[in-house]
């Protein structure tokens, strides 16, 4: 194959008549890919909850909702820190745009810690995924977005290395955007396990 | 790391206010489940909650009203989607599980 025969890499960079793509394209197959694996568990979610109502309204009082309000405010504060990451790279201020990434890495780090805590906490009260229907799924849920959030960390501190050794510019910062494309994705999803998990109750 | 000559004043008082905005409906929600309000217009309140939040993410953070027709498409179909089954089974719950039975 001849060079000529090689589409020209798209960076999804630039700005086009029918929208711009926040990262690259690769991500956004993931993040759709995402989105479809969650619409089943939460297809699931609704399903057992339209047999069960009264099993998801009691056993969901059972949870801590303080857990669940530490995790959402630690997603969202984590997704606001790597959006300002994104606005301050792209005004070209390479060192805020940093300390930024490293503050939303910080408090991302709560996350799994939060949920180590959640679960000694359920487990001091009884409550195991087989404690019944409305706790199977909240641990399919919650655990499955866990393992979301792990990729996403792990992204954080790969984008980091990058931006420590200059791999970014104003002109050209995909791989950061990518990067807090998923973490918002991945917070839009915990914002709607919240309410379903600890909010209905 | 040095500093960058072309550094402009980058625009944060959207997001610091759309920060603001999810956590005080984060608290909102709360309120609500705390409260005494049960029944059809709980979770009618509840899948509102759910949609603004989402859509202020999705609008501020992910910029998708800037992004290509497709990401914008499905990031408001996902975000709609739980709102909606939420009206649907507030609205429809036994006729919901009806459908949903094997």
């Amino acid at each position: 194959m001849t060079a000529a025969a090689i589409p020209a890499f798209d960076t999804g960079d630039k700005p086009a008549a029918r929208g711009r793509i926040p990262g690259n394209h690769g991500i956004w197959v993931g993040i759709t890919c995402e989105f479809v694996e969650f619409l089943l568990l939460f297809t699931v979610y609704f399903v057992a909850r339209a047999h069960f109502p009264d099993a998801f309204e009691s056993d969901a009082a059972r949870l801590s909702i303080v857990a669940g309000t530490v995790i959402t405010l630690l997603m969202v504060t984590s997704s606001f820190f790597i959006a300002c990451s994104v606005a301050t790279m792209r005004a070209g201020r390479r060192r805020a745009s940093i300390w930024w990434l490293v503050a939303g890495l910080v408090v991302a780090l709560g996350y799994p810690l939060a949920k180590y805590l959640e679960i000694q906490w359920n487990v001091a009260h009884g409550i195991n995924g087989a404690s019944g229907i409305f706790f199977t799924v909240y641990y399919y849920l919650t655990f499955t977005h866990l393992v979301h959030g792990f990729w996403g960390i792990l992204g954080m501190l790969w984008v980091l290395v990058r931006h420590l050794n200059n791999g970014y510019t104003a002109e050209n910062h995909s791989g950061l955007e990518a990067l807090a494309s998923y973490w918002h994705a991945t917070d839009i999803i915990w914002l709607i396990i919240f309410p379903l998990c600890y909010v209905l109750a | 790391m040095k500093a960058n000559d072309t550094a402009r004043p980058a625009a944060l008082t959207p997001l610091v206010l759309s920060w603001f905005a999810l956590v005080c409906l984060t608290f909102v929600g709360l309120g609500l489940s705390q409260g005494d309000m049960r029944g059809i217009w709980f979770q009618l309140l509840v899948a509102a909650l759910v949609w603004f939040k989402g859509w202020i993410v999705a609008r501020y953070f992910i910029e998708s009203h800037l992004a290509h027709p497709f990401i914008a498409t499905v990031v408001r179909v996902f975000v709609l989607c739980v709102p909606l089954a939420l009206v649907l089974t507030a609205l429809l719950g036994e006729r919901f599980a009806r459908l949903a039975t094997l």
